[in-house]
């Protein structure tokens, strides 16, 4: 049974909610934290209920939205979410009011909003979806294995329609958290050119992508998903590549049927290397197209590069701002989305052109 | 009054709403009205706590309290001078 993906809806540091060509005028930023731009929401969600609703969740649902306009979709059978951080803003807000309250008078709205189900929950009340409601919450495989759940649920016939997606944000809080890890640069770098640094850190980012799954395929649909696989702390790079060559045994092709590699760099020369043994060892001929310059690095980055290599098989055609080596063939059938969080959690996207 | 509509606006998050544009007897919880919900109704009952030092003992009161503006200052003011 083949796994149709008939509608796609993003919101990132780029004008991906405004539709038209892929990625055609990009946005450039100096700095170590992308934020979203956002759409006006109020086209999906009431002012009564907008007010309620921190960033994550107007993003989550406003993906929601433009993957369910696209897909022409009114009600699916099931949501399936993944985000790695939740919402975490309100998660702040509450926890600030606990500590400056000493526990008492603590109001309601910043609690309901804080669990990390919420944007999923959020999308059923407002598409009135008493459907199937996930949310993983597994750091970074919050979104493949959303995808996976999304996945198993179509083949065992359960549903025909699902909305599945990933999502998280960067908040002041979490931010100044993360820098202290050593996650970032130390000093804004232009984002055309992080993926070039010669130095440890990336830029922090956000977003939410969504997709509109289902069993057949409609006249706008572009892409199978072919499959998704995840690998959690290869100890060294030869159980990847192990892994890789594995993962497209088992989707009947070798790494000559893919016309084009998307890769989750993101400027950290430690964490770059793995991408470059891989293409390395299985790639050395083939076109790459990169991500995380444009969307900034989190948990669910993985649904910005799934988003953009389902724009690019839509085009045939990677846009200039995401090319990194080569040039991809003029038919673009395949293409492999390979990501990694922090070294730790590598994954898998197959898609083919249909 | 002024005062009071402009900590509801603050602790509700009224968007696109501005003390002149609700009305002192305004219904707070109909949509005919400002269309607040039963969450809203927490948050103004810890608006009454955090502000003016009010617990509402008897919940059965809620409904008359929280018609209005009007009626919310007109319990805040006798609170306060049973207080006093």
């Amino acid at each position: 049974m083949n796994i149709y993906i008939n509608g796609t809806g993003c919101i990132s540091p780029q004008e991906t909610a405004q539709g038209g060509p892929l990625l055609a005028t990009p946005r450039e930023y100096e700095q170590v934290r992308l934020s979203t731009v956002d759409p006006d929401y109020k086209q999906w969600i009431d002012v009564k209920q907008i007010r309620r609703m921190s960033r994550v969740v107007k993003m989550g649902v406003g993906a929601a939205n433009l993957s369910l306009e696209a897909a022409g979709v009114t009600t699916p059978d099931a949501i399936i979410t993944g985000t790695a951080y939740g919402c975490l803003d309100d998660t702040g807000v509450f926890l600030t009011k606990m500590v400056n309250q000493q526990e008492e008078m603590l109001t309601p709205t910043a609690f309901i909003q804080s669990t990390h189900n919420t944007v999923a929950g959020q999308i059923a009340l407002l598409l009135s979806c008493n459907g199937y409601n996930n949310t993983f919450v597994h750091r970074g495989f919050s979104f493949e294995n959303a995808l996976q759940d999304a996945i198993m649920i179509l083949k065992e016939g359960s549903a025909k329609h699902i909305l599945a997606g990933g999502v998280d944000e960067i908040t002041n809080y979490s931010h100044a958290l993360l820098s202290r890890f050593g996650l970032y640069k130390k000093a804004p770098v232009k984002t055309m050119e992080v993926l070039n640094s010669p130095s440890t850190g990336t830029i922090a980012g956000e977003g939410a992508a969504f997709f509109t799954l289902g069993i057949t395929k409609d006249p706008g649909t572009v892409a199978e998903l072919t499959g998704v696989s995840t690998l959690y702390k290869p100890l060294w790079e030869g159980e990847v590549i192990g892994h890789i060559m594995k993962f497209l045994e088992e989707h009947y092709c070798t790494p000559a049927d893919i016309d084009l590699i998307v890769t989750g760099r993101n400027g950290d020369i430690d964490q770059d290397e793995i991408y470059e043994e891989v293409a390395a060892a299985l790639f050395p001929d083939h076109a790459e197209a990169c991500f995380k310059h444009l969307c900034g690095e989190y948990p669910t980055a993985a649904g910005f590069g799934v988003w953009m290599a389902n724009g690019i098989i839509a085009e045939q055609a990677v846009p200039e701002a995401a090319e990194f080596y080569g040039k991809a063939p003029k038919k673009i059938n395949k293409v492999l989305v390979y990501n990694h969080h922090q070294g730790t959690h590598h994954s898998l996207v197959l898609l083919t052109a249909c | 009054m002024a005062d009071l509509k402009a900590q509801i606006i603050e602790q509700l998050n009224l968007q696109e709403i501005t003390p002149e544009s609700i009305g002192d007897d305004q219904v707070l919880f109909s949509k005919e009205g400002l269309g607040l919900d039963s969450i809203d109704a927490l948050e103004l009952i810890v608006l009454l706590q955090q502000h003016y030092n009010i617990r509402i003992a008897n919940p059965e009161e809620g409904p008359k309290i929280f018609q209005s503006v009007r009626t919310m200052a007109a319990y805040i003011t006798a609170q306060q001078t049973v207080k006093a």
